[in-house]
């Protein structure tokens, strides 16, 4: 009786160890969590904010003063356009 | 001698406790103080359990409260507005994150060094700072609004006291002016006021969330106190426009109105089989982000939707409406030849730029007559005429997602006199919008149907009302060709390589009620390609005053370049011969030549 009683003992503080552990791990790992999802949002608002930017930097408007101004590009027009058709798309067969 | 040892063992527990058996270790304690010491312990017990009680019953919420205060923390979690984006996914407005700064006057201590850095990283001049720094009667000020989160990332690196940022969102407008009457803007807090943003502020506002955790002794956060509320973010728009589309619309319009210093100019472009607005410009123009510049003068002059908002005699470009019901109820073929010499109703004269004693009907759109549009239009009865014009939505608010779009004006017919709808035949006595008169064009382009037109990318085919049968149609769209050709008023709408047609308009601006003799609108509504219509783009040019004044002269090439953009754009062929300016050879799949 007085063995089993020192097992069973012996099983307890082992349990509460792993207890205080588990329970540290836990807390632990829900921080870790709520920094990586912080972190997710933060990013998440870095790209939309980055793409905004890119795009203000590419707008119509502005590519095409650079590509008059600095590349003396000019518009194209049905003269200088070769139009091809996709014959798998209109299912035209020749 | 046992007994003896008993009896006086029991007279000594009279008086006393026995600890032990031993008499050597025999302690005389008195008994009342063990039962003192039994009482205090009873007592200090009671008192543990009454706190006990106190603190779990009576005092609960207060101390629930207390560590709550301690441990746990609630936060909203912003929700952002939903992006407006262009039909190709281009965004037109989204929200970025920012941060206002705020400066704790009290608190505020830093190095000319860390002050100097600072005021690079905001960008703004050392006076304000030092002008923030001096602000009386105040513990804290804001530093700077719309400061990105990179930028207080590397403030807070200086190490700087007194310096906190409340974080948010701040809205930006990548295509910037060229869009900017159609995406409108929002307020400091994120409120459409203008615009798609107005328009559709019930899908694209956000619902906050809510979280609240417990944090432990070093800040960690161990564990959710409540269920998490995850915010809701706006809902994206997707809206018809073509940013491509917009751009040339709004650049060609911009230079039109410089050209022939102009007040104001407005271009319209529809996708008349789907019945879409691929662009909606006007000039001049702001740009949303930048609004701030501006007094609250300028910017309702430059964020007036011109093309929806404002109403004008719409003049010439109504007459193909006067011919095709003509036409219609076969009071007229096309070739029927009507006597065009000067005559007045209602003691008004009636006059022609050019005028002719006789021409076709067809040649009265072609030339655009107004002798013969009256002519024709004082043979339909005036019930039928208005009921033509209410059919393509004149006088009818447009039913478009905006939260603003002039309804224009269209007397009763009871109400006309002979000299109103003769008027009316050219133009005069009703006003519209341009977008009503692209929309009215749609029933030539769509043989004989009116589209209903969106804002919103809608990629099937819409259902159109019929008004016209598709031959009168198609016979008003030979019109409108000629008038585009050689011996027409708008030889200058052609655009290479596609066959266009069209209708000119200039209207006498109206000034204080009265028409100004020198202040015209100069309009064109017009198609293309006319063997199969894709497109209806009209043009206005308010009050041109260099280069011309007619439709024909400022309208019609802004609609000419408008409209050859928007069909290489849209991939639609070619449907004339043009003189190529390439050499194309076919290859086989080898990169052989064949």
């Amino acid at each position: 009786m007085t063995r089993l009683h020192a097992v069973l003992l012996l099983a307890l503080v082992f349990s509460c160890l792993v207890l205080v552990q588990t329970s540290y791990d836990s807390r632990r790992l829900f921080d870790e969590t709520t920094r990586a999802r912080d972190e997710l949002a933060r990013l998440d608002a870095e790209a939309q904010r980055l793409e905004a930017e890119r795009q203000a930097q590419a707008t119509h408007l502005r590519v095409e003063k650079v590509a008059r101004d600095k590349l003396a590009m000019r518009t194209v027009t049905p003269a200088v356009t070769h139009f091809v058709v996709d014959q798998a798309a209109s299912g035209v067969a020749r | 001698m046992i007994t003896l040892k008993r009896r006086s063992s029991s007279a000594v527990s009279a008086r006393s406790l026995a600890y032990a058996s031993s008499p050597l270790l025999a302690s005389k304690t008195p008994p009342w103080r063990s039962r003192f010491l039994v009482v205090m312990v009873a007592l200090g017990f009671l008192g543990l359990l009454s706190r006990a009680a106190y603190v779990q019953i009576v005092g609960a919420d207060f101390y629930l409260a207390q560590g709550e205060r301690r441990f746990v923390h609630t936060y909203d979690v912003p929700a952002s507005r939903g992006r407006i984006v262009d039909r190709n996914g281009l965004i037109l407005a989204t929200s970025v994150a920012t941060s206002t700064v705020y400066l704790n006057l009290k608190l505020f201590r830093a190095t000319p060094a860390q002050r100097r850095e600072l005021v690079r990283l905001l960008d703004i001049p050392t006076r304000e700072l030092d002008e923030r720094l001096a602000s009386k009667g105040l513990q804290e000020v804001v530093l700077k609004r719309q400061l990105s989160d990179g930028t207080w990332r590397e403030i807070r690196t200086l190490g700087i006291k007194g310096l906190r940022a409340e974080p948010g969102y701040t809205r930006s407008y990548p295509e910037g002016e060229a869009a900017a009457h159609v995406v409108g803007f929002t307020d400091m807090r994120e409120r459409g006021q203008e615009g798609v943003e107005l328009a559709f502020e019930k899908d694209l506002e956000g619902r906050d969330g809510l979280r609240g955790i417990v944090r432990d002794g070093v800040g960690r956060t161990v564990d959710d106190y409540v269920e998490a509320i995850n915010p809701e973010h706006g809902r994206e728009i997707q809206l018809s426009i073509d940013t491509k589309v917009q751009f040339f619309a709004y650049q060609r319009v911009r230079d039109a109105v410089v050209e022939h210093k102009a007040k104001a100019g407005s271009a319209v472009v529809i996708d008349v089989v789907t019945g879409e607005v691929l662009a909606l410009a006007n000039y001049p123009s702001f740009h949303p982000s930048q609004r701030n510049k501006l007094t609250q003068e300028q910017l309702g002059d430059a964020a007036r939707n011109r093309a929806l908002t404002d109403t004008f005699e719409p003049g010439s470009v109504i007459k193909p409406f006067v011919a095709a019901w003509a036409l219609e109820t076969g009071r007229v073929l096309p070739h029927t030849m009507m006597t065009t010499a000067s005559f007045s109703v209602g003691g008004r004269p009636i006059r022609d730029t050019h005028p002719r004693e006789s021409m076709t009907v067809a040649e009265i759109i072609q030339r655009s007559s107004n002798i013969g549009a009256a002519k024709l239009a004082m043979q339909i009865p005036p019930a039928e005429l208005w009921q033509l014009y209410s059919d393509v939505g004149f006088g009818q608010r447009p039913q478009i997602e905006f939260p603003v779009a002039g309804s224009g004006r269209l007397r009763h017919f009871k109400n006309w006199k002979p000299v109103d709808q003769s008027r009316l035949a050219f133009g005069y006595g009703l006003s519209t919008s341009l977008l009503q008169i692209a929309r009215a064009y749609t029933v030539f382009a769509r043989d004989g149907e009116v589209v209903p037109i969106t804002m919103l990318r809608h990629e099937q085919p819409a259902a159109g009302v019929r008004v016209l049968s598709p031959q009168v149609a198609r016979e008003v769209r030979k019109m409108l060709q000629m008038a585009t050709e050689t011996g027409g008023t708008a030889t200058r709408a052609q655009a290479l390589g596609y066959s266009v047609g069209g209708k000119t308009g200039t209207a006498h601006a109206q000034e204080g009620g009265e028409y100004a003799g020198n202040k015209h609108r100069a309009w064109f509504v017009g198609m293309a390609p006319m063997t199969n219509p894709r497109v209806v783009v009209a043009v206005m040019i308010d009050q041109p005053t260099q280069g011309g004044h007619f439709g024909g002269d400022v309208a019609a090439p802004v609609f000419s370049q408008v409209v050859q953009q928007t069909l290489r754009l849209l991939n639609v062929p070619p449907d004339i011969e043009v003189k190529r300016q390439i050499m194309a050879q076919a290859v086989d799949g080898t990169g052989g030549r064949r």
